[in-house]
């Protein structure tokens, strides 16, 4: 026995080297057959790998922190600002670290005071026009039926030429940070929706669409695992370019009387002033104009790194 | 029921004049061309530099200064007017004094006070069509032509009739009638003769070349209003030509009739038009150009660029400009700043008595304090706006002061005196000296204010008090300078008083802000429409309908009750009203109807009912000698292009303040 | 497909139709003071003021306004301007500014999308090389500095160092064109080159592609026959608006260089109440984005027989 035990340990013993019971686990069960793939890590990966995306990233991040210092270290407050005649136009100097502006009053306040308007504007305006857009424009450009629909409320909305209803909204309703945010999103998802809905339009109808349909998978999942991530390239980018967008609109519809209320400075509003003076005093234009270019730069190379990213294909 | 009685040009807000300044007085700006000898003027001094005039004038205005109507009697706003007087000529126009002097009408007078007037006209006046072929004479019925299109309600929407109505007999009545009438038959009317209109209203046609006018009651300044819109001719055959009313409502420059100095011979809506001399204009003596274009810009930053490439012969500057010319002595522009040509607008702060918060409730706070004279007394010796004067002006604040209701320059008496001289010295007050405001009193100051918060606390008001100031939501040059007056305020009234809070409108300050009465102060400018300080005293006067301040500014008309907060204010207007009424009733001595407003005006300073501000008086680059133009405190003279002096190398500081000094003595 | 388009056209006609409903509802909140000018206002008395929107048929019922507004609609009597300039036909003030505007953006038009294609692809093939950044760098500036400013920077440009007209000039229209139309194509390069880019690299990642390279297909063949053409099919979409759109004018571009076209009037009449222009422009417009609309989407199915707008079977 005890031979046969050896015998048979030994033999065991050198299976053991071949084969070996593994316990029994649901979740590494689960794994058969799966790599360690997740899709968003990858993208994550694949972004860090652009070097400049992420430095200016960091950059507009400092810069936005750097804000609320610069507020709070300036020699002014924006609050109790003063104007003085005798101090206009005075270059940038230990005094005013950024001059002061066609009145007299310190600018470096103003600049940092209006970047911060305009990126929480440029914020909300993005996020809102994003969340609405991509919902409606997925419904719009999978479900047949209500195809009819929002084109007819598309047209509806982007017929009445915008600057009709800014007009109405600022003489009948008034000039505030909070209207012109909610007027910007009801516009803007426009673009978004419709961008989304001729990705849509085109994917639905693929094979493995029809595939999956034909396998019974509801809607909203076609819809969320199929077809959004072939979306979110685009997304991603018509997100950045919305960014610099709405610093752009803000200053078209201020040069035109119907943006922000005259007391909230943003950064549009300030360009549109230095506008008058950058030949004489070139500061008044640079200021603003580095700040706005670096948050449209970081924005546009963030959405650019990110959709190369999302591409799923560029995953390995 | 007297309808609006005074007719009157307001000017647009002093801040959307800050803002648009080419808008502003400061449009027209040209170049006279060629010779040195000016008829009308004899003492036009020649440049010693022996400069070369202009032939072809370029000149610049803000896009938002465009025309909407090619008809002089249809045009109410100043930014149609001062294209059309170049294009049509009317009974009488004004020298570079602002001097009546004959144009159609080669005499005129009354021998009544004021209550007829006669005009007796030239004969060889055409009228020609845009390439100046010629197509009638101007004739006296022309102008009866003219009335008869004002007033009749189907033919021009209203608009001019308030001087005719306020003034000529028979004109409201007809005005009336014609209301009556379908758009039909109001249209068929005419002025010929034995029609309705020559019967009903005070205009007589004893011949071709005279024109007779009755006036309602004695006008003794009824001649200035022939400078006005509401008495220009029309030809009916060109009525006829057109093909009837519509045709006339839609005419332009290539199917209108002028009788000007120049025809409009281009005219692209937002780029350009070109004025070219009408070669059968009847002053053979007058220095025209050839062409006068002129160009539609975004705003005086461009004007400026064009300037400096030779495009232009004339720039408004924008502060930045001036003050970087200045201060730069190797600028290239550094010895050409001159002055420019003054406004004919004088602003005044007018205080609403009668307020509305946003929600439509009156604001209590605001109506009990201004209502109180020490607290507006306190205003008028303590705020010092050197520094908003130099908003309009960095370099020479000082000339852009205003101590006056009445605009500078309006009226002169017989000894040659000028009105608001006549009103300093009513008040006692010092000649200006170009360094301080000569109003400012600091103890005097002092004493208001305590006066006035004691009383006013008393009172239940709370300081500081608030003050709602609305500008243009699109103009930051309003913005600065509400700005700029917040810091005033709150360097010399003190935070402890009150507080400026600068809100904004969208479109219209009069839809917006005015009719609902939420203003606290309205910083508004005021131009004559007619020569006679009734025309700026008489806006203020309490109780009367046609008074505009009153019953649309300071809203006083609709204050009715005597409180203990209004009572003083009220005795105030009853007492200003009383001497306006008084000196408007002296019709056959004019220097003591003079005197008798300045009296008037005296009192209502006095008592701070207004508040003067500025005149507007900027800089400019100019190849045109901007004392040679038409100077008129009142009707649409002021931009016609006659009898310019230019410069084809522009005007050097120097030069025009030499022009400047001769000017003012030929005086 | 006939019987698409002719649903599509009937549907738009009521697009249009309620479009237009809603503007002149819309002008109509706004109080009747606005028919009025300042210096109207100023000097009317309120009788007056009545009389006059009782002669112009403001103080009827909506309704009555309204029903009465169709009948001229259909016709097609688009009344007169009362502002713009007195008395005269609609149709004429809009026809003497459309064919400007029309002229300079096809111009600029043509050349934007020649451009951004060409500069679009490039970049796609030089991808992170040189060339890409460069292009890169030119879309980032151009989003980057809102037109108020980089049109400054033009104008002062071309006006002082290349010494071209600054404004605009009907008697010499070639140079002193050059200016605006650089400015209206700026953008639109950038537009052009940015999607050209990111849709032929959504594309170049395909597996097909991948394939095609394997089997040895010149890459040139490869970006032509496939990568172009199936990019260009979501640009496709937009061509046909883009070309519609032009006749509206910029804003902007025709204010700051004074081409007398069609861009300011939209607001300029808006401000001026003069409802017909207004109603008339609002018609025009929605005519013009709904047919582009709808070129747009037969211009996708043309180059793309997989996408289909119609309701095969199968499919929902």
């Amino acid at each position: 026995m005890k031979d046969q035990n050896n015998t048979q340990n030994d033999i065991l013993e050198s299976e053991d080297d071949l084969f070996r019971f593994v316990e029994y686990s649901p979740e590494a069960a689960e794994m058969t057959g799966y790599s360690d793939y997740s899709y968003w890590k990858s993208v994550f990966q694949n972004f860090v790998k652009k070097k400049s995306a992420v430095v200016l990233t960091i950059i507009f991040i400092l810069m936005v922190i750097f804000s609320f210092v610069a507020l709070a270290i300036g020699k002014y407050d924006y609050k109790t600002l003063e104007t003085n005649s005798s101090q206009s136009f005075i270059s940038p100097d230990s005094e005013y670290w950024f001059g002061t502006d066609n009145i007299g009053r310190d600018y470096w306040c103003q600049v940092w005071y209006a970047s911060q308007t305009s990126i929480k504007l440029a914020f909300i305006v993005a996020v809102g026009e994003c969340l609405l857009g991509i919902t409606i424009g997925c419904v719009w450009g999978y479900v047949r039926k209500l195809d009819g629909f929002f084109t007819e409320l598309y047209n509806l909305i982007n017929n009445v030429p915008m600057i009709i209803y800014m007009t109405l909204i600022a003489l009948l309703i008034g000039q505030s940070f909070k209207i012109m945010a909610i007027s910007l999103i009801c516009f803007d998802w426009l673009v978004m929706a419709r961008n989304v809905r001729n990705l849509v339009i085109i994917y639905r109808d693929r094979e493995y669409n029809l595939a999956s349909r034909t396998l019974g998978t509801p809607v909203h999942r076609v819809l969320i695992k199929n077809i959004l991530p072939q979306l979110i390239s685009v997304i991603i980018l018509r997100l950045a370019l919305s960014i610099p967008g709405t610093i752009t609109m803000e200053t078209t519809l201020s040069y035109l009387g119907l943006g922000l209320d005259i007391n909230t400075p943003s950064l549009g509003i300030l360009l549109r002033n230095a506008r008058s003076y950058f030949l004489d005093y070139p500061y008044l234009l640079i200021f603003p104009a580095v700040i706005v270019s670096i948050i449209t730069v970081t924005f546009y190379l963030i959405g650019n790194a990110f959709s190369d990213a999302s591409d799923p294909r560029n995953h390995v | 029921m007297r309808k609006s009685t005074l007719s009157r040009v307001l000017a647009l807000t002093l801040s959307v004049m800050l803002v648009l300044t080419a808008c502003g007085g400061n449009t027209a700006n040209n170049e006279p061309s060629g010779t040195n000898e000016t008829p009308g003027t004899t003492e036009t001094p020649a440049t010693e530099t022996g400069s070369e005039p202009i032939k072809d004038l370029v000149i610049s205005k803000v896009l938002t200064r465009e025309l909407e109507t090619f008809n002089t009697l249809y045009s109410q706003r100043a930014e149609d007017s001062e294209n059309l007087t170049n294009l049509v000529d009317p009974l009488l126009e004004v020298d570079t004094y602002g001097k009546l002097v004959p144009a159609i009408a080669k005499e005129w007078g009354t021998e009544d006070g004021g209550l007829n007037w006669t005009f007796k006209l030239r004969d060889d006046v055409k009228w020609v069509d845009i390439n100046g072929n010629e197509k009638a004479n101007t004739t006296a019925w022309d102008f009866a032509t003219g009335l008869e299109w004002i007033m009749n309600f189907h033919k021009n929407d209203s608009n001019n009739t308030s001087m005719p109505i306020e003034m000529i007999k028979g004109a409201e009545e007809y005005y009336e009638y014609t209301k009556a009438l379908s758009p039909e038959e109001g249209k068929a009317l005419t002025a010929g003769e034995g029609s309705k209109f020559l019967e009903m209203v005070g205009i007589e046609i004893p011949d071709d070349y005279t024109v007779i006018y009755h006036c309602i009651t004695e006008k003794p300044y009824f001649d200035t209003v022939a400078t006005y819109n509401c008495l220009y001719p029309m030809a009916q055959a060109m009525v006829d030509e057109l093909g009837g009313v519509d045709g006339v409502t839609a005419m332009n420059n290539e199917n209108m009739w002028y009788n000007g100095a120049y025809t409009m011979t281009s005219y692209i809506q937002g780029n350009e038009k070109i004025f070219t001399k009408n070669p059968l204009y009847w002053d053979k003596e007058c220095d025209l150009f050839d062409t006068v274009t002129i160009k539609m810009v975004d705003s005086n930053d461009v004007a400026f660029q064009l300037y400096q490439s030779g495009e232009l012969d004339y720039v408004i500057l924008t502060e930045s400009n001036v003050k970087t010319i200045n201060e730069n002595p190797n600028h290239e522009f550094h010895d050409y700043l001159v002055p420019d040509v003054p406004s004919k607008y004088s602003y005044q702060f007018h205080f609403n008595f009668q307020k509305n918060k946003e929600d439509g409730t009156p604001d209590t706070n605001w109506n009990t304090a201004i209502a109180n004279t020490a607290f507006r007394k306190a205003w008028y010796y303590g705020l010092d706006l050197k520094e908003y004067y130099k908003r309009t002006n960095p370099i020479t604040p000082m000339v852009c002061e205003n101590n006056f209701y009445t605009m500078k320059g309006l009226v002169y008496n017989s000894k040659g005196t000028e009105y608001t001289e006549l009103v300093r010295q009513q008040l006692g007050l010092p000649e200006q000296n170009g360094e301080n405001m000569v109003r400012l009193d600091k103890a005097k100051f002092e004493e208001y204010k305590k006066q006035a918060m004691d009383e006013l606390t008393a009172l239940g008001v709370t300081f500081p008090v608030e003050v709602d100031h609305y500008i243009s939501a699109s103009s930051q040059t309003a913005l600065d300078s509400a700005n700029v007056l917040k810091q005033a305020m709150s360097n010399t009234l003190g935070d402890d008083f009150v507080k400026l809070n600068i809100k904004t409108y969208v479109s219209s300050l009069n839809k917006e802000v005015i009719t609902p009465k939420l203003q606290s102060i309205a910083l508004n400018g005021w131009g004559a429409d007619y020569g006679d300080p009734q025309n700026y005293l008489g806006q203020e006067t309490y109780g009367n309908d046609n008074a505009y301040y009153s019953g649309h500014y300071s809203n006083i008309n609709f204050m009715t009750e005597d409180t203990e907060a209004t009572k003083d204010l009220l005795a105030a207007y009853r007492e200003y009203t009383r001497l306006v009424e008084e000196a408007d009733a002296i019709t056959t001595d004019l220097d003591a109807r003079y005197d008798a407003y300045a009296k008037a005006e005296a009192y209502m300073l006095d008592n701070v009912l207004i508040l003067p501000l500025n005149y507007s008086i900027g800089w400019s680059l100019s190849k045109v000698d901007v004392t040679s133009r038409m100077d008129a405190m009142f009707g649409i003279q002021n931009e016609k292009i006659k009898n310019w002096r230019t410069n084809k190398d522009g005007y050097t500081t120097e030069q025009a303040e030499k022009l400047e000094a001769e000017y003012e003595a030929g005086k | 497909m006939f019987k698409y388009t002719v649903k599509r056209l009937a549907q738009s006609f009521i697009t249009v139709f309620i479009v237009v409903t809603l503007v002149f509802l819309l002008m109509r909140m706004l109080p009747t003071d606005y028919y009025f000018t300042e210096e109207q206002l100023m000097k009317f008395t309120e009788q007056q003021k009545n009389d006059q929107l009782l002669a112009a048929g403001l103080l009827d019922p909506v309704p009555e306004q309204l029903l009465r507004f169709y009948g001229q609609l259909l016709r097609l009597d688009f009344g007169e301007s009362r502002r713009i300039q007195n008395g005269v036909p609609v149709v004429k003030v809009i026809g003497t500014k459309f064919e400007i505007s029309m002229k300079m953006g096809l111009t600029s038009l043509g050349i934007a999308v020649v451009i951004g294609i060409v500069m679009g692809i490039i970049q796609a093939q030089y991808k992170n090389r040189i060339p890409d950044h460069l292009g890169t760098a030119y879309t980032i500036f151009v989003n980057a500095v809102p037109p108020l400013v980089s049109y400054s920077l033009v104008l002062i440009f071309g006006s002082r160092v290349l010494g071209l007209p600054s404004i605009y000039s009907s008697r010499n229209p070639g140079p002193s064109s050059i200016l605006p139309i650089v400015c209206l194509a700026m953008l639109s390069i950038a537009w052009w080159a940015l999607w050209t880019r990111r849709y032929m690299i959504d594309e170049i990642n395909k597996d097909y592609i991948k394939l095609a390279r394997i089997k040895g297909l010149p890459t040139k063949k490869i970006m032509r026959k496939h990568v172009l053409r199936n990019a260009f099919v979501p640009l496709a979409q937009y061509l046909p608006a883009s070309i519609l759109t032009t006749v509206g004018g910029s804003l902007l571009v025709e204010r700051f260089f004074s081409v007398p076209g069609m861009g300011p009037l939209l607001t300029d009449s808006i401000h001026r109440y003069d409802l017909n222009v207004v109603q008339t422009l609002v018609i025009m417009y929605s005519v013009l984005s709904i047919l582009g609309v709808f070129l747009g989407d037969v211009l996708m199915i043309v180059v793309d027989p997989r996408i289909t707008l119609t309701n095969k079977g199968g499919t929902r």
